[in-house]
């Protein structure tokens, strides 16, 4: 320990302040070799003392009774007032409160109910709307045979400036199609020198009436009794102009 | 009646300041009692001890205990105590009650308490060596009065009124560090001030000494 450091202990060695006992030994021994870190020591305890005096001197004062009397009364006069403004504003409070509570359910009400008849409707429209599954498949092959009318000439659904680009293979889609127009229809048959992958492209619905004996080309029944009659059917036309797809429509 | 008061009061008597606080803050006029007896003295001292003079030390205690049912709800516990809470409060109403004096001063109307004696009575002996003496107390309380604010405020905290160096810190709203420093420093003035002239030049003398003692 040297001088320097001695003096930046020698307030709080002074004060007893809390400290390492090692670094109290170490500052008390150089105080013991150096007279003038003694005196500087000895300088600090006497103020030490004559600041703990005063303390003590002035310890037993407080302020006036009247500062007390005043202060309580001021207390006591905020009581009459607080109170009322803060029920008022606790009552606003509440108010405003309940309100935005019923606000928001009211929406929650109202956003499930919206929701609930829209999910009614859809529900409505499935019920109304049966699945107008083309009794094409396996019914239809005879049944083409028998009813197949109107031998007319090629009748041309109504085209769209731009060629419409389709999904042959979706049920739903025909489904719907067939329940709009109260027809049956068979599922597209994919052409013989076409890949089904190729069916996927899209392309154009053309509705043609063909010979009765086209039937028999896709391996269908032909109702002999009305041979000479035509049959109606929805050709799918690729982009390059190549039918892709057939189907018979009755 | 009085006994069923009084019971009221040892109970609320063992609750801490916050309680006491929250109490108060709900109306109840004995929390407000309870916690004005337990706190005002530090206050008070604080403020007279600041600025040496008894009737600033009334006011800045009225007004941080009017503070306290305005604004109490701004304590937080979580910050530090209620007694460090109030004692910053009244260093801002002390510091505004000095900035009112010293302007008052400049325009010649001096209204303090004490004399006009200065710090040092003349004398041969040094304050320092008799302490029991009330005028060699006197001449460290004016000593005091006479530091700068800055060190004024760590002494009367710290050595006057025993806060810790946290609390302290938390008060001025500085580092502990700080704290240390100017206590450091603000003892080292009073130490000059409180020696008689003739004292001083021998510390000065000594201060070379001193020197040496490094080498």
């Amino acid at each position: 320990m040297n001088c320097q450091r001695f003096e930046t202990m020698v307030s709080e060695l002074a004060r007893g302040q809390m400290m390492a006992a090692e670094q109290r030994a170490e500052a008390l021994a150089h105080g013991n070799e150096c007279d003038d870190c003694a005196a500087r020591l000895r300088d600090e305890e006497m103020l030490t003392r004559g600041l703990q005096s005063l303390a003590a001197k002035m310890e037993p004062l407080e302020a006036s009774r009247a500062v007390e009397a005043k202060l309580m009364e001021a207390f006591r006069a905020r009581q009459v007032v607080v109170p009322i403004t803060k029920r008022k504003w606790n009552a606003s409070y509440w108010l405003a409160a309940i309100a935005a509570m019923l606000l928001i359910a009211i929406s929650i009400v109202a956003f499930r109910w919206s929701n609930r008849a829209a999910d009614d409707r859809r529900q409505a429209v499935k019920i109304e709307a049966p699945q107008p599954k083309p009794e094409v498949n396996d019914k239809s092959k005879e049944q083409f045979a028998r009813d197949v009318e109107k031998p007319d000439d090629v009748d041309v659904l109504p085209q769209r400036s731009k060629p419409k680009r389709v999904r042959p293979v979706r049920p739903d889609n025909a489904q719907v199609a067939n329940h709009a127009t109260k027809e049956i229809a068979t599922d597209f048959i994919p052409l013989s020198y076409m890949s089904a992958a190729s069916l996927q492209e899209g392309g154009q619905i053309i509705r043609v009436q063909l010979p009765r004996s086209a039937l028999a080309n896709f391996g269908l029944p032909v109702n002999m009794d009305r041979y000479n009659e035509k049959v109606k059917a929805d050709v799918i036309y690729g982009v390059d102009g190549t039918a892709r797809a057939i189907r018979f429509v009755q | 009646m009085t006994a069923e008061l009084h019971r009221r009061m040892n109970l609320k008597s063992e609750l801490n300041d916050s309680e006491l606080l929250r109490l108060m803050l709900a109306g109840d006029e004995e929390a407000f009692a309870l916690l004005y007896h337990r706190r005002h003295g530090g206050i008070y001292r604080f403020a007279s001890q600041m600025s040496g003079s008894d009737s600033i030390g009334d006011d800045v205690t009225q007004d941080v205990f009017m503070f306290l049912m305005r604004e109490g709800h701004t304590f937080d516990p979580a910050k530090g105590t209620l007694s460090a809470f109030l004692l910053g409060v009244a260093r801002i109403y002390v510091r505004r009650r000095l900035r009112a004096e010293q302007r008052l001063e400049l325009f010649g109307h001096i209204d303090v308490d004490d004399d006009d004696s200065p710090i040092l009575q003349q004398s041969d002996t040094c304050p320092l060596e008799d302490l029991t003496r009330a005028e060699t107390i006197e001449s460290v309380r004016k000593a005091i009065l006479s530091l700068p604010e800055k060190y004024r405020e760590v002494v009367v905290l710290c050595e006057l009124q025993s806060v810790s160096y946290a609390e302290t810190a938390e008060i001025l709203g500085c580092a502990i560090g700080t704290v240390r420093s100017r206590l450091h420093r603000a003892r080292a003035l009073l130490l000059t001030m409180l020696r008689p002239a003739v004292d001083v030049e021998q510390r000065d003398s000594a201060t070379v000494k001193s020197a040496r003692c490094f080498a």
